[in-house]
């Protein structure tokens, strides 16, 4: 049984805050691995060391495999962990990890091969006796025969990245018109993002909600699930908004999709936090893919169950991990996560860049706020648009769903442009208060650009006189009245 | 909550319940960046990001709606599209160029009215 006394984290911005503070509650120093460009960020303040591990464009640092396990090995950490996206999901990582005499936090290289290669998740679920959605997953990867594949199984159909998460490498194909132009756009990003233009195709079902188990195999390869998510509120195949649990499962749907879960993952000889995905539709379900890591969403599973599963990650590589039936308990009450991006929804939610001012996240009972820059940092290009996450928790959903809308509204970031207006018309919408939204919420109920209220009387008589102030004019300074600009904060 | 405010490199951030506002500091205007609306013969950049593909070149015919660059920034493509039917006057960018906010990166010459 290994004990660790430092751990390297192989990843940047909220989820390497999330890893560290696991880390420091467990006793345990941290060993950031970042590129140049996060220098200015929260993990690398919190983190015990920090190094650095090449330029900013992710092929260079993020995703270089050797120059992650050589930081590691230089910060003197005994284990890695990959957190979610980049190199998570990387089984030859994984290998090489193990190689160099450290221990990977997750599944094992060949678990990550079977279960995380959507293809050949496939085929295992298939002997498994798993529902799977028609599709074509063959290795013939040419655009014209991709196109044929595409006629025969019918459109729409949608192109995924074989290595894929996270919604990057995915396009939705209506008619062949379309067809050569998206499915080489999904290689491009398949290429760039994951290292392998792979690709494969799958009818898309167009009245579905995405419904995910959270599973967990212990250090003696026990799995179980700690019940489910539902993520249906997605834009670009990106999910915005996440909740635990699922408003649309009844006892018997849980049961069988939980066993489900199980099932394949204990096939897979998992270890460690997992997601099995599904797509339900008409009393149906079918699996969609296995995520071989940690989520962006867990933490709605950790706010209902009150579990920790970084810290369970952790005591499952060390071997010192099992489940205790005992401690298994039902969820309680209900949560949702935003996902806060650096976008402007007003004009089709193009990326936002620049120096952060002021960020507040409100405090109060049931929130938790999940984050990696504070003020004075700055947003880049290079990364992902997500900044932040919102999470809330209450006894009902009607309720948690009134908390994140105050909790959006109070929540302040300047600097950059936020999707938090968006947010709020998504959960003041009746399909999402009633919860029969399905993965098609989006595109049937929002434009690509939200568009931009007109500012009230009273909110222009606000900026005239914040600009006032600013100028020092004589307007703004009324001596018979406190100022409205109390918290006015003369610029960076 | 109060309303707050703050100057940030000349623009003035307002958050008003929820929403919030940006604006030129120096004019007082609402900042429309550079680019984002561009006019409808010119392609400007809508987010600073790399260049990955030119699908049109020079003196190709174009019509509205056709695309004719992609563009990635923060992980994700993006396909800028024509907003005019015309002719492709000049492309003013190269592949694996990154880009600044509101750069011009392609100009189109409106089709002749007949």
């Amino acid at each position: 049984m290994a004990k660790f006394s430092r751990i390297a984290i192989a990843n940047r911005g909220e989820v390497a805050v999330r890893i560290i503070k696991a880390c420091e509650e467990m006793g345990l120093e941290t060993v950031l691995l970042h590129s140049e460009a996060d220098i200015n960020s929260r993990a690398f303040r919190m983190a015990t060391k920090t190094i650095c591990i090449g330029p900013a464009p992710t092929a260079e640092s993020y995703l270089n495999i050797k120059a992650n396990i050589d930081g590691a090995l230089a910060g003197g950490a005994q284990a890695i962990h990959p957190g979610f996206g980049f190199l998570s999901e990387n089984a030859d990582f994984a290998e090489a990890v193990q190689k160099a005499g450290l221990t990977f936090i997750g599944p094992s290289a060949e678990s990550i091969r079977s279960l995380g290669d959507k293809v050949h998740c496939k085929e295992l679920a298939k002997r498994a006796g798993l529902p799977l959605v028609p599709g074509y997953q063959g290795e013939n990867q040419t655009v014209a025969e991709l196109i044929k594949q595409a006629e025969k199984i019918g459109y729409p159909v949608i192109v995924k990245a074989a290595a894929g998460g996270g919604g990057r490498g995915m396009k939705l194909i209506r008619d062949s018109a379309d067809a050569a132009e998206l499915i080489e756009s999904a290689q491009r990003e398949a290429q760039s993002a994951f290292g392998s233009p792979k690709v494969f195709l799958e009818k898309y079902l167009d009245r579905a909600k995405h419904i995910e188990f959270q599973v967990f195999g212990d250090s003696t390869g026990n799995v179980i699930h700690f019940f489910d998510r539902e993520c249906s509120v997605q834009r670009r195949h990106q999910k915005i908004i996440e909740e635990a649990t699922s408003p649309s499962l009844t006892d018997d749907l849980r049961r069988r999709m939980g066993e489900a879960a199980c099932a394949i993952a204990t096939l897979g000889k998992y270890k460690g936090a997992g997601t099995v995905e599904f797509l339900l539709q008409d009393g149906e379900f079918y699996l969609l893919e296995v995520n071989t890591r940690l989520q962006v969403e867990h933490p709605v599973t950790e706010e209902v169950l009150g579990v920790d599963l970084v810290k369970m990650q952790i005591l499952t590589a060390e071997g010192n991990f099992v489940h205790d039936p005992k401690l298994i308990r039902s969820p309680r009450g209900h949560s949702i996560e935003c996902r806060i991006y650096a976008e402007n929804p007003y004009m089709g939610g193009v990326p936002s860049t620049g120096l952060l001012g002021r960020i507040e996240w409100p405090e109060g009972p049931g929130r938790r706020y999940e984050y990696g820059f504070s003020e004075g940092d700055t947003i880049t290009s290079f990364y992902d648009p997500m900044i932040a996450k919102v999470i809330v928790w209450d006894e009902s959903r009607s309720r948690a769903i009134q908390k994140m809308i105050r909790v959006l509204k109070d929540s302040i970031v300047f600097g950059v442009h936020t999707n938090i207006p968006y947010l709020i018309e998504i959960l003041s919408h009746k399909e999402f208060v009633n919860g029969t939204m399905t993965t098609r919420f989006i595109e049937t109920y929002f434009a690509d650009a939200l568009k931009e209220p007109e500012l009230t009387e009273s909110e222009k008589k606000m900026i005239e006189s914040a600009m006032a102030e600013l100028r020092g004019s004589p307007l703004a300074s009324d001596p018979t009245t406190t100022s409205p600009w109390a918290s006015f904060w003369r610029g960076v | 909550m109060k309303t707050q405010a703050q100057l940030i490199k000349g623009t003035l951030w307002i958050h008003l319940n929820g929403r919030t506002v940006a604006v030129d500091a120096n004019q007082g205007r609402k900042s429309r960046k550079k680019g984002a609306g561009g006019s409808s013969d010119q392609i400007n950049a809508p987010m600073p990001g790399k260049v990955t593909k030119i699908l049109l070149k020079e003196g190709s015919v174009v019509q509205p709606g056709q695309a004719v660059l992609v563009m990635e920034a923060m992980k994700m493509e993006y396909t800028l599209k024509a907003e005019i039917a015309g002719e492709v006057e000049s492309v003013s960018c190269s592949v694996g160029e990154q880009v600044v906010l509101g750069k011009t990166l392609v100009k189109i010459k409106p089709e002749a009215k007949t």
